[in-house]
């Protein structure tokens, strides 16, 4: 098992003018036994980040520490780190036996340990009737197990997964989440996991460090990060349908705090936010998750916006409901119980929970401390 | 409609298929039929049938077969060793970043430059008294070498040429395959611990496979046929140490004027090629699945 330390690391590529920055000074550490997630959209610098910590990518600014250790300069092999590529990169020419001892060949380990640890793994994974095949003769599903038995079978002090499971139909994909869980929990080693689905993200981790343009943007526990976004990309990027982010208008009136938001306001007590007081006379994001939009008040801290129905997605345990603000402002999601009635084009009064909305600096994007 | 567009797919396709038949399979049932029958150019005609007489008689003629072990040796050279040098560069290019499009075009300058030319520039080159080489070696105290004049030496100054004109259609081939392999394989070898030479061993060539043996197979097949070479450079000598096939037979027929049995043996030498050709066929889809 490993700690894996990033000190302002960067990957740069190209040189002079035309360089460009895919990992920027970035600054994380991954204790010994984290599961951590590595989350932005395509191009933020995750999986470069994911590859250099592998030694596949120079490290070009910084210092990369395994237990403590600087290994800026170690070959892949020598980091004992075990890789799952997003296309399993199986040796196509080797069964799948093979593929599983290659590794372990060129450590020089005996037939028998080879022979014993390929056994365990198969059986973990329930691939034992696979040994002798080849991976163009298996399933997507099969080859992904494969690549993680090929991993496992090392036994190394990390394990470094580069989106393994975007190749899966959505099935497969929550079994090889919730196997992925327990196999984590079962060998308490260290796991880095690059995805840009944030529901893998907030099923899977420990911890969650959300990316974007190559550098850090949050890091922290699922929920902390979906409760507590640092700034509207967070906001806007983990969950489906994401935060809704509404143009408002912040004024200090009557000793309460108030939100104009398209010709509509909603009311708070200035004492249950007075950090945003700073912000009164000003425009702002106010931000508000779709399931905190109900049909009727939730206790006293409600407050009432008018809206019309554009869209209802009825998804079984749950309605997707996107709307208007008034007729025609702007967009906002809700997500409600199954049961309703909505049709299209009619008007509807949500009531927002005002405990838990967020606003956010429209310059900076940051979110405001309500403290 | 179905009926209709075949129907305009010949329409189409007749006018080169006529023209294929002509130049390409009338000459090849032409000497199938004429290696049956006694046909000399000094009395041409289909007089006397033979049956496999001149089969016979070519298979165990000294001189037909020492120009097919020479044509061996000389295939067995060329392609052995164009294939080390052409995987090698192929390597070395596969892992150039920069200037790569220069070196294709250095590499194949020597493949567009017809045989003909290819023998007379380096017959010139290769001259005993005017030729550069020796001049150069001259320069360092080195005795003039009789590059084409000499048995043994005039064998292997041939599988040099021959290596110098065609070595780049190994490296083209060899390097379009190298750089349509998955680069994840060698990424997980990597962490797997492979070295160079391990990487190399256990994923280049294994991977390569089918695009190694097409590639030896054409090569193959263009060396058997090895002529225009051959008639610039030695006319199959000294005495008969180049004396290829192709070149064999040429002399057979238009030397000797036995058509017959040169029919014979050209038919002999194809039925040969087509055996590799039916192989390369069979390695070519391997390759596309």
């Amino acid at each position: 098992m490993a700690s894996i330390e990033l000190r302002s690391v960067s990957r740069i590529f190209g040189a002079g003018a035309q360089a460009i920055r895919a990992v920027d000074r970035i600054d994380l550490r991954v204790e010994d036994g984290e599961f951590m997630i590595f989350l932005g959209p395509s191009g933020c610098g995750k999986s470069t980040t994911l590859r250099m910590i592998a030694g596949l990518e120079p490290v070009s600014e910084g210092e990369l520490l395994i237990d403590g250790v600087r290994v800026n300069d170690i070959d892949p092999a020598e980091r004992d780190l075990a890789i799952v590529f997003q296309n399993y990169a199986l040796y196509p020419h080797m069964s799948v036996r093979k593929n599983m001892a290659f590794g372990l060949k060129l450590r020089g380990m005996a037939e028998a340990e080879i022979g014993s640890r390929i056994a365990r793994v198969a059986e973990t994974l329930g691939v034992e009737a696979l040994l002798d095949r080849r991976p163009a003769q298996l399933s997507g599903g099969q080859r992904q197990r494969v690549a993680l038995g090929r991993a496992l079978v090392r036994e190394p002090r990390a394990f470094l997964l580069d989106e393994p499971l975007s190749n899966l139909d959505a099935k497969l994909r929550s079994v090889m989440r919730t196997e992925l869980i327990k196999l984590h929990r079962t060998l308490g080693t260290t796991m880095i996991h690059v995805t840009h689905d944030q529901v893998e993200a907030m099923t899977m981790g420990t911890r969650i460090c959300i990316m974007r343009g190559g550098e850090i943007v949050q890091v922290g526990r699922p929920q902390d990060v979906y409760r507590e976004p640092v700034d509207t990309f967070v906001a806007g990027f983990l969950a489906t349908p994401p935060m809704n982010l509404l143009p408002a208008r912040l004024d200090v009136a009557d000793g309460a705090l108030r939100l104009r938001i398209e010709g509509q306001e909603i009311a708070l007590p200035l004492a249950s936010r007075p950090g945003w007081a700073r912000h009164a006379g000003r425009d702002v994001i106010l931000g508000l998750r779709p399931e905190d939009l109900h049909e009727a008040p939730v206790g006293a801290a409600t407050a009432a916006l008018d809206c019309t129905i554009e869209t209802v997605e009825a998804l079984g345990p749950e309605t997707i409901l996107t709307l208007r603000l008034g007729r025609d402002g702007t967009e906002l999601a809700a997500r409600l119980p199954p049961e309703g009635d909505w049709r299209i084009g009619a008007a509807l009064r949500l009531h927002a929970d005002t405990s838990k909305l967020h606003l956010f600096d429209p310059e900076t994007t940051r979110s405001i401390p309500g403290n | 409609m179905e009926r209709r567009d075949r129907r305009f797919g010949w329409m189409l396709s007749a006018p080169g298929l006529l023209l294929l038949g002509a130049v390409v399979l009338f000459p090849i049932v032409w000497a199938g039929l004429t290696s049956f029958f006694d046909y000399t150019l000094l009395m041409p005609g289909y007089d006397s049938f033979v049956g496999i007489g001149n089969y016979r008689m070519a298979a165990g003629q000294g001189e037909f077969l020492h120009s097919a072990w020479i044509t061996l040796l000389f295939v067995v050279a060329v392609v052995a060793i164009q294939f080390v040098i052409g995987m090698v560069v192929a390597l070395a290019l596969n892992d150039a970043r920069r200037g790569k499009s220069v070196y294709y075009l250095i590499l194949l300058c020597p493949l567009l430059i017809n045989p003909v030319v290819v023998g007379l520039m380096w017959r010139m080159i290769l001259h005993p008294t005017l030729g550069i080489v020796n001049w150069l070696l001259g320069t360092v105290g080195i005795a003039p070498v009789n590059w084409l004049g000499a048995p043994d030496m005039a064998f292997w100054t041939v599988v040099l040429v021959d290596i110098w004109h065609q070595v780049s259609f190994m490296v083209v081939l060899l390097l379009a395959g190298l750089s349509a392999l998955p680069t994840e394989p060698y990424e997980a070898a990597r962490c797997d611990g492979a070295t160079a030479f391990q990487r190399f061993w256990h994923i280049t060539l294994p991977l390569m496979r089918p695009v190694i043996i097409v590639t030896l197979l054409i090569r193959m097949i263009f060396a058997i046929k090895t002529y225009d070479i051959i008639y610039i450079m030695t006319r199959g000598g000294p005495g008969v140490a180049t004396d290829l096939i192709s070149y064999f037979i040429y002399r057979r027929a238009f030397v000797s004027l036995d058509l017959g049995q040169a029919c014979a043996m050209a038919v002999m030498l194809l039925v040969v090629i087509a055996g590799m050709t039916a192989m390369l066929w069979r390695a070519m889809r391997q390759v596309g699945e």
